[in-house]
């Protein structure tokens, strides 16, 4: 059975994925995510996030997916054990040194190459499987083709992003953020903190999405280039993902309301139970489900270009000078 | 052997061909962003074994790099590739993608691995773990400190190559988004990214390869070298794969001069120096991620050397 992961970025996101009728949750340690700390949780927070998922039947996955420093890897395997302890279901790990150091610890463990990971051929899936992981979350650029492939040639839970930004680079391999802007601080518990580059646990200025001038030496040839970094719903792919096999299909989102991100689990949810029980063959109708998408993509979409603004007026500020309110 | 390696990348035969490559000691083959960019060594074999030949004959080490972001389809004519570096004697294979060492640790053991800058080296257990896999020496990511950079070489001893000058590598894509503009600008691929193009907006810019983004400003550690060279670094780059045959040849006799000088006891730049470098920055200079700072920033005690050239002589003009 295909298994629903949602994002949760605060325990009442947690409560409305599982009613939202997720399988299995994904929170971030504060610092330790590919989030801004605002949409993560401290460990007293995790630990709660742990008792409301199983509560409600759902599984709860531990994002600890930042590129970390050589010295962080240390408090981050007693981190790790606390989790464990609580009944953490698996962990979503990035850096290959700590998903060895991770595997060697707790054996059993389910450790999920994140996306971070930029997973994009079958022998990158053998190499992490190699080290201990056992899940991969696929590329969005992927396609249905690679996807098969994979799913054919080799012993790997795949996972697939049904909500995300498909960036115009590679996501693990873009440091455009941080150029432009980085600010290194360290919270109270001494871990530090890397405010401009996702792939070290800060926020993403999106500065891919300025618009550009495009200059051949002294010369302006474009006044506006955008560098695509789209967010979408898949659709008309998920009855293919299914029968492909896919193990997950996730919801990234931890930085949207907490209504929202109900929203789109219930919709994926509702999704997912009635193309199942659907007679195997017969033409499943996309087209309610469309419209029903429809809404929540506009709900969506303000919320992101409004964050877009907020990050890309962010990225200019000097560093240090800046507040959030 | 000198006391250091100064190393660079060259994507095809001509540019190596029109290249003054006597102030460097080994080269890198190869485009790693895209299988079309002109005349690639990755795709061209022959042309990659005759540039393997030139630069043996010429004493240097001759280096193989491989793709960055390689999709199943790209993996048949990569172990082609790194069949006929071997064949042909490349010293080591620069991979950037884990499959693909996972290829080289497999099928071609007697090939040394350089780890290079997007395989994400971060902390010395990463290390650790490619070191399982044939891989002998390592580009941290860039995105890492010099501080950081050292906390890994003190914990497993790791031989680090540098990014000393150039543009950094900021991301790598698999569309060319040069593409949506052929008709418009009446210029076809693989000439697109030939152009020296460059995205701005107010201060920021980025250099634009197609596929790959570059930092606009080039990386520049010229007043820094007495400290890498004190810290037990011996391995340095610089990042010409999208620039001139005069850029590669001129900046690195610089580095050749100033590498020497710091050697022998003397880490005062010449002034000629700054004029090179600036001369060939169109941007301006920075020092990307070493001293914990956004990237574009410049930290030293020459802030007056990092404009360009370009940009001040236009200015007076």
């Amino acid at each position: 059975m295909v298994e629903l992961l949602a994002p949760a970025g605060n325990l009442p996101m947690v409560e409305g994925a599982v009613a939202g009728g997720a399988n299995a949750i994904y929170v971030g340690p504060r610092g330790w995510s590919r989030r801004r700390d605002q949409y993560e949780m401290s460990d007293d927070e995790v630990h709660a996030a742990i008792e409301i998922a199983h509560g409600g039947g759902a599984r709860l996955r531990v994002a600890i997916n930042t590129n970390m420093q050589s010295h962080e890897i240390a408090p981050m395997l007693r981190k790790m054990e606390r989790f464990v302890s609580w009944g953490a279901d698996g962990a979503i790990m990035t850096d290959v040194g700590a998903i060895a150091q991770v595997h060697r610890l707790f054996p059993h463990l389910t450790i999920h190459a994140s996306i971070g990971a930029n997973i994009l051929n079958d022998e990158d899936v053998r190499f992490y499987r190699s080290i201990g992981v056992s899940q991969v979350v696929a590329d969005t650029k992927l396609t249905l083709k690679e996807l098969a492939s994979r799913r054919e040639q080799i012993d790997v839970g795949i996972e697939v992003l049904i909500h995300a930004n498909k960036c115009y680079t590679y996501l693990g391999k873009c440091w455009m953020s941080p150029y432009h802007r980085l600010e290194r601080t360290t919270d109270a518990f001494g871990k530090d903190l890397f405010k401009g580059s996702p792939n070290r646990g800060g926020l993403d200025y999106r500065v891919c999405l300025e618009s550009w001038e495009l200059y051949s030496g002294d010369e302006m040839w474009e006044k506006s280039v955008a560098l695509k970094n789209d967010a979408f719903f898949l659709l008309a792919d998920i009855p293919h993902l299914i029968d492909l096999g896919v193990q997950c299909l996730k919801v990234q989102g931890r930085e949207y309301s907490v209504p929202l991100v109900e929203r789109m689990v219930r919709f994926y949810r509702d999704l997912i139970d009635s193309y199942l029980a659907f007679p195997k063959g017969e033409p499943f109708n996309l087209s309610p489900w469309q419209l029903r998408l429809a809404a929540i993509q506009a709900e969506r979409d303000t919320s992101r270009s409004d964050g877009t603004r907020l990050l890309l007026a962010e990225a200019r500020q000097p560093v240090g000078a800046f507040r959030a309110d | 052997m000198s006391q250091f390696e100064l190393n660079t990348t060259i994507a095809n035969l001509r540019d190596l061909r029109a290249s003054d490559l006597s102030d460097y000691d080994g080269v890198y083959l190869g485009d790693i962003y895209c299988r079309i960019y002109e005349a690639n060594f990755l795709e061209q074999l022959d042309d990659l074994k005759e540039g393997i030949r030139i630069l043996r004959d010429q004493g240097k080490r001759a280096y193989v790099t491989t793709y960055a972001g390689p999709r199943n389809d790209f993996l048949p004519k990569v172990r082609k590739m790194l069949e006929a570096s071997a064949a042909a004697g490349a010293q080591a294979v620069e991979v950037h993608n884990l499959g693909i060492l996972k290829i080289a640790h497999d099928e071609f053991p007697q090939l040394p691995v350089h780890i290079g800058g997007f395989a994400n080296v971060y902390t010395a257990p990463g290390v650790e773990v490619l070191r399982e896999f044939g891989a002998v020496r390592f580009t941290p990511n860039y995105e890492l400190s010099l501080d950081e950079i050292n906390e890994i070489t003190t914990a497993c001893g790791a031989p680090m190559e540098l990014l000393v000058h150039g543009k950094m590598p900021l991301g790598i894509s698999d569309y060319c988004f040069l593409l949506d503009y052929e008709e418009k600008w009446g210029v076809k691929c693989p000439d697109l990214c030939q152009k020296e193009l460059f995205l701005k907006q107010g201060d920021w810019a980025m250099k634009s390869v197609g596929k790959g983004i570059l930092s606009g400003k080039d990386v520049c550690m010229l007043e820094h070298l007495p400290r890498l060279l004190a810290e037990g670094h011996r391995y340095f780059r610089i990042e010409t794969v999208s620039e001139t045959p005069g850029y590669r040849s001129e900046v690195a006799a610089v580095y050749r001069a100033a590498l020497d000088r710091v050697a022998a006891g003397d880490g005062e730049v010449n002034e000629g120096w700054w004029e090179t470098v600036r001369r060939h920055a169109r941007i301006g200079l920075c020092n990307g991620f070493y001293f914990g700072r956004s990237g574009m920033d410049y930290a030293g005690v020459r802030p007056d050397a990092i404009g360009s050239l370009l940009t001040i002589s236009r200015a007076e003009s």
